[in-house]
């Protein structure tokens, strides 16, 4: 089994190559070769994965090779460096035609093969195809969201994790990958991914800066109110940002010290959505602001402290039970 | 071979047209428009490709200078490559243009151009921002990854949304409003038999809105029935049940596939003809008296159309034991009267038919008959109240619960005692509902004598075929009898044969003498295959006459010269 692990290693050499110039040297026969191989690996792959079934350790790295002959297939058609003579065994070889149709499940393995990739190259021309369609009625950022936060989640699983989400930080671009962290968090059901996630984001002080300011008010107070260790968090940055607030008195408004800073108003409307949040979130949240509040003094004077304001800016119905733990304190 | 091409070049024209109008205007008619050609035009397209494939790429360009048009055209067009086979088909197509050996700049560019059309079937059109690509890419994924989770996901979001407009009630807000929820019937057509839509499909079929009108266009109903019927989409029984009641048409045509089943299936075989009714899953379905009432009707009609077949009747009879199996198990779901299933008829005939005999001990069985002949007699002969419908009313619901007249002749050869009036009545009736009173009597004064006679026989150890052959030839000195009694004096044989301790011995000799033709052994093969199944249904413990029952069933099988032709019913007469 090492050396068929070594084999897909290769193979990845392989498909890395196809999307590049690089295959302008490949002639009819290695691109036989190629196709050939991503067959034969598909199903190595899939009999490997059943005789593992139970067994957990080459289980994940095994889940990353699931579909490569389609994405080698798809790359070789759309690359305009293969030559002519190379595209067009191509084509043969993924397209043979009618001829072909997988119609006898008897048929040996050695026919079924081309027309099975043949199947599965139409049916991902038909989903294509239904994607468009169901844009049309509109768009479906949610649905995009949960697939991006669910390949997350696969390679996380699938993939060696170590230095991956610090390689994804430093890489990416880092609006799209917040946002599926956050989606990747809030699916359901959990397993042990979403902890790998969160054990990250926890320990990476800059990445949760960044995803409490990128996210909208709503988002993060799900995440919270999903997960409590990141409510902690939340709630001290939240602290950070309100600490950072100078009241003008001229004006009677809560400045930013520099207009890169989180605003009043982005910090209030931070504060509604979590008090709106379901009782033990709601809670906490308001009970951070009583003690915050309190801490200052608790003067019902506005201007004074940033806490009792929002205390009174919040409205009547913010009435919180005292929380069970200490409230983070805010530092500034 | 000319003609053909004079027909390939007038539909080529009309496609051109259509595709052109389909791609500069993208209402509701035209999308309306483009789901309904879609099978033509995936006809054409196979077509198209037969033709292409004999030539090569210079010669196609010379015949049909306007093809890379048409096939942009198509390629541009999701409705198209979301059909069925479509896409497959329009790649062998544009495969057949690429020129192996390009001379010149021209056929190298259109190499290219057919290229990028190619590559962009399978990868174009950004789904998202460049953002979203670089971040997949990022992982080590690819959009060919992605395509299969996104489709599941946004097939999911409206799933729950279309599901939420329930719980909304009248929030409008929140609900999905009816043009989109129209909208997406209408891209379901091409898509009805891609797995991953199916909880899409599903959520439609079961969405109930406050919209006074049918908010589905009728063609996705008719395309998923479609699918349906040829078994390339699975559902969940409660959709297809939505979809039978939102839609007539699709019941109708369900039920005439159903037919067409039974009809081209082997004859005589009821387990098979259980088989297919129960997979249609009209049985269950007519647990809703709506659905019950037009299947019902359907098979009325047929009835009348073949003049009683047997095939028919025993179809009913199947039919309405799965309905009443199925009834039975959603007991306490369903607030349904019996009245509602059988509105012509008297309730208290009802109760009484649906008595599963198995419930009822076997010494009440011959009451229950005399019951069930009595009031069909009351019925039947009082002129003066039609209340429950004529005779052949009468007869049409007594032939749904048929069984009970298999029982009523058995129970005439076996009982030791003088044969039941009553009896004798149910029996002539179940075989010929629209005889007079006067035909009828005579009937049974027919059918008692033969009685007599087999009773005579009953208990003796061993019989001789010709002790027998008498009960069933013609008499000589008589007019000869009319065919209805000949059947029915078959019938009351064969149970004897059945019965009768000494009857396994001269069984296949009798029947060898009293089936002449091919029409008779069919009828008699039937005959054993309904007592069977029967039997099976009853678990009835009678392994003598169960054994003899199926060795009798093989040979006849084995036997029979003509092929079993199903459907010709009684009016198949000639000789």
């Amino acid at each position: 089994m090492e050396s068929l692990l070594q084999q897909l290693e290769r193979f990845s050499e392989v498909l890395a190559v196809s999307r590049t110039a690089a295959v302008s040297a490949w002639g009819p026969a290695a691109v036989r070769r190629a196709v050939q191989w991503a067959r034969y690996l598909r199903r190595a792959h899939g009999r490997l994965r059943a005789a593992l079934e139970g067994r957990r350790r080459a289980g994940p790295r095994l889940g990353a090779w699931c579909g490569r002959d389609v994405v080698l297939s798809a790359r070789l058609l759309g690359n305009r460096a293969l030559g002519a003579a190379a595209h067009r065994c191509l084509l043969r070889l993924l397209f043979p035609g009618p001829a072909a149709a997988p119609a006898a499940p008897a048929a040996p393995a050695a026919a079924a093969a081309p027309a099975a990739l043949q199947a599965r190259l139409a049916r991902l021309a038909r989903r294509r195809a239904a994607v468009r369609l169901l844009l049309r009625g509109g768009p479906a950022e949610d649905a995009a969201l949960r697939a991006q936060a669910e390949l997350l989640r696969r390679r996380l699983r699938d993939g060696p994790a170590g230095g991956l989400l610090d390689g994804l930080w430093a890489r990416a671009p880092r609006a799209a990958f917040l946002r599926a962290t956050a989606a990747a968090l809030l699916l359901d059901p959990a397993g042990p991914a979403p902890a790998e996630l969160l054990r990250w984001l926890l320990g990476r002080a800059d990445a949760l800066a960044a995803l409490c300011r990128a996210l909208p008010a709503a988002r993060l107070a799900a995440l919270a109110a999903r997960h409590p260790a990141l409510r902690r968090a939340y709630l001290r940055q939240l602290a950070r940002w309100g600490c950072r607030l100078r009241y003008d008195l001229p004006s009677g408004r809560w400045e930013a010290a520099a207009p890169a800073h989180v605003s009043w108003a982005e910090l209030r409307g931070r504060f509604l959505s979590l008090a709106r949040a379901p009782p033990p979130l709601k809670d906490a949240a308001l009970a951070a602001l009583e003690a915050w509040s309190a801490r200052d003094g608790a003067f019902r004077v506005r201007g004074l402290s940033v806490w009792t304001d929002l205390l009174l800016a919040l409205g009547p119905g913010a009435a919180a039970r005292p929380a069970p733990a200490a409230p983070p304190r805010p530092t500034v | 071979m000319a003609q053909d091409s004079v027909d390939f070049s007038s539909h080529y024209q009309f496609w051109m047209q259509k595709l052109s109008v389909w791609e500069h205007a993208s209402t509701s008619e035209t999308q309306q428009d483009t789901c309904f050609h879609l099978p033509r035009f995936q006809e054409f397209l196979r077509q198209m490709y037969e033709v292409l494939k004999e030539l090569n790429s210079s010669t196609i360009i010379e015949r049909f200078p306007t093809i890379g048009q048409l096939l942009a055209k198509t390629c541009w067009n999701p409705f198209i490559l979301a059909f069925d086979e479509s896409q497959k088909i329009l790649i062998w197509c544009l495969c057949c243009l690429i020129n192996k050996e390009p001379q010149n700049s021209e056929e190298s560019k259109l190499n290219s151009w057919t290229r990028g059309l190619l590559s962009q079937i399978l990868s174009a059109f950004r789904f998202d921002t460049k953002e979203v690509d670089l971040f997949i890419q990022s992982l080590g994924y690819t959009p060919e990854d992605y395509c299969p989770g996104l489709l599941k996901n946004m097939v999911l979001s409206l799933v729950s949304e279309l599901r939420e407009n329930h719980l909304n009630g009248f929030n409008t807000q929140r609900r999905m409003v009816p043009e989109k929820i129209r909208f997406l019937s209408r891209i379901c057509i091409p898509l009805v038999t891609l797995p991953d839509i199916e909880p899409l499909v599903e959520a439609l079929l079961t969405y109930h809105g406050h919209e006074t009108q049918e908010v589905l266009w009728p063609e996705f109903f008719d395309a998923v029935n479609e699918a349906f019927l040829l078994k390339k989409i699975f559902l969940p029984t409660s959709a297809v049940v939505c979809l039978w009641l939102r839609h007539l048409p699709s019941l109708e045509k369900a039920t005439l596939h159903l037919f067409e089943k039974l009809i081209s299936s082997e004859r005589n075989f009821l387990r098979r003809i259980e088989y297919f009714l129960k997979d249609s899953l009209l049985p269950e379905a007519a647990c809703h008296p709506a659905i019950f009432r037009i299947v019902d009707e359907m098979f009325r009609y047929v009835l009348l159309e073949t003049d009683g077949a047997p095939e028919v009747l025993a179809a009913i009879q199947v039919f309405t034991q799965c309905f009443v199996e199925a009834l039975e198990k959603k007991n306490k779901q369903l607030k349904f009267t019996l009245k509602t299933y059988f509105p012509y008829a008297s309730p208290s005939l009802v109760m009484v038919l649906l008595q599963h005999p198995k419930e009822i001990p076997q010494e009440l069985w011959l009451q229950t008959l005399k019951h069930i002949s009595e009031m069909l007699r009351e019925i039947v002969e009082d002129q003066t109240h039609r209340s429950y419908g004529g005779p052949f009313e009468c007869w049409f619901l007594f032939i749904h619960f048929g069984g009970w007249a298999d029982i009523a002749a058995e129970q005439l050869v076996m009982s030791e005692t003088e044969s039941s009036e009553a009896l004798l009545w149910l029996l002539a009736f179940s075989y010929s509902p629209r005889d007079g009173s006067l035909q009828r009597a005579q009937t049974m004064v027919e059918l008692k004598a033969v009685l007599i006679h087999l009773k005579k026989l009953f208990r003796s150890p061993t019989l001789s075929a010709k002790d027998l052959q008498a009960v069933a030839a013609e008499s000589p000195d008589r007019d000869p009898r009319p065919a209805l009694c000949q059947q029915l004096s078959r019938r009351l044989l064969l149970n004897f044969l059945l019965w009768a301790p000494g009857g396994h011995a001269i069984a296949w000799e009798v029947i060898t003498l009293v089936a002449p033709t091919d029409e008779i052994t069919h009828e008699i093969i039937g005959f054993l295959d309904q007592t069977l199944y029967r039997w099976d249904h009853l678990c009835e413990d009678a392994p003598r006459s169960r054994k003899l029952a199926r060795e009798l069933l093989a040979e006849l099988h084995a036997s029979s010269t003509s092929p079993l032709n199903v459907g010709r019913g009684c009016r198949d007469q000639d000789p």
